[in-house]
């Protein structure tokens, strides 16, 4: 690394750790470097620390949600869940039939008796999804009282209606969160009062309610995804 | 949104894919997808290969999170160099010609996009990399840019910018030695 004048000739693991983490190389020349890193931990320590000093370049590309048969492909290609999640997650979609109110009232109520003495303090992290696409990813610092959002397939509303989010604690009650927006993230505040009921378990949901949000103080439109918080 | 709280999120996340926890892949998809689906569309240029390709990438996240360490890289450049490697894998494999165009036509790879900008965008260290570009010569700047966006091999590099091989790899080995002088500094 020290020589500064000469760049033609072979170079050393530094300069190969460098064009691996750029991408320059190709043909035998990757796959050897592809090799030594899998050998050589190293030379695995030089490629990290080149693609951490280049990532911060990615900032610079416009993020493109991805369609939702890209999530289905993965989860088809994924192991099956253990028993206990794949139990509840069957339930909930059974449940749906026979609607979404009783139904999330239904879950939230039966994992409040299990999963009651959770910790209060740790971030929460839900994924709302409905109708076989994955609409927002949302998550709650209970410390700082805030409930970040962040769109994921979420389409414009066609009738002009909002996204709206809701919280809905075990008692199956919807509390309004505030407004969502199809192409940014929203940080919303967490009242006070609703802080204690942000809990894992609980479930977020989103309606689509007219311009301005919900003239009633419960949702008004459809339920369009819903999902429970979780720890992370 | 909170790029520490993210940050965090992911961590722990990869944390408990490692323990196979579908959810917890299910929530880095989340939060990390447009980002690397971004890159790899930028990188292959085709919308359905872009996509066979994001979901490789994250069954490699599912198979390797246990080998993510966070006290030696940043959740995201861990996935950003997962992302590009699978990308440059399927260009180098179709042995498909991507953007040979001249590097003169490409405004966006000779400065920074006008308007960019994200979380990532603001960081100190984000920061700190543009300042070190800032310091280099536009040619070894623009062969860099142009390798990170586009995946361009050497060879691609040098018909770009109209050099002979040889001077496009001592261009690229000069620039980043001085990055990373830069970087340490």
């Amino acid at each position: 690394m020290s020589d500064i004048r000469d760049h033609s000739g072979p170079p050393d693991d530094e300069l190969i750790a460098a064009e691996y983490a750029l991408g320059v190389l190709s043909g035998t020349e990757r796959t050897d470097a592809e090799r030594r890193l899998a050998r050589e931990p190293d030379f695995a320590r030089l490629v990290s620390a080149w693609e951490e000093r280049l990532a911060p370049l990615a900032a610079e590309i416009d993020e493109v949600p991805p369609p939702p048969q890209v999530w289905s492909g993965i989860a088809a290609a994924l192991p099956s869940q253990s028993a206990a999640r794949s139990g509840l997650w069957s339930s909930l979609v059974f449940w749906r039939g026979f609607g979404l109110a009783s139904a999330l009232a239904a879950a939230c109520l039966a994992l409040f008796i299990y999963f009651g003495a959770a910790n209060h303090n740790e971030p929460l992290v839900a994924a709302i999804d409905g109708g076989g696409h994955h609409h927002f990813v949302a998550t709650v610092d209970v410390k700082r009282k805030t409930v970040a959002v962040m769109p994921a397939a979420f389409a414009n509303d066609a009738q002009g209606r909002v996204p709206e989010l809701w919280l809905i604690p075990a008692d199956g009650k919807p509390r309004a969160l505030g407004l969502l927006q199809a192409d940014h993230a929203v940080t919303l505040t967490l009242p006070a009062a609703l802080s204690p009921l942000a809990r894992r378990n609980s479930v977020l949901a989103v309606s689509l309610e007219p311009a301005g949000g919900s003239p009633t103080g419960q949702p008004t439109g459809p339920v369009i995804g819903s999902g429970e918080l979780e720890n992370l | 949104m909170d790029l520490d709280a993210n940050r965090s999120l992911i961590v722990a996340a990869l944390a408990r894919i490692a323990s196979g926890d579908r959810a917890a892949l299910q929530a880095v998809y989340r939060l990390t997808s447009p980002k690397l689906f971004g890159v790899v569309l930028r990188i292959l240029g085709e919308r359905s290969e872009a996509e066979d390709v994001l979901q490789e990438i994250y069954l490699t996240v599912w198979q390797k999170a246990a080998a993510f360490d966070a006290s030696r890289a940043s959740p995201m450049s861990w996935l950003i160099a997962i992302a590009r490697n699978r990308a440059i894998d399927r260009l180098r494999s179709t042995g498909r010609k991507r953007l040979t165009e001249s590097i003169e036509a490409a405004i966006d790879i000779v400065d920074p996009a006008p308007g960019a900008d994200s979380a990532l965008e603001e960081s100190e260290t984000s920061a700190k990399l543009h300042a070190c570009l800032g310091t280099l010569a536009q040619r070894e700047r623009t062969a860099l840019r142009a390798a990170f966006f586009d995946g361009n091999t050497y060879e691609e590099l040098a018909a770009r910018m109209s050099v002979p091989l040889a001077t496009m790899k001592s261009t690229i080995r000069r620039a980043m030695i001085k990055l990373k002088a830069c970087l340490e500094q």
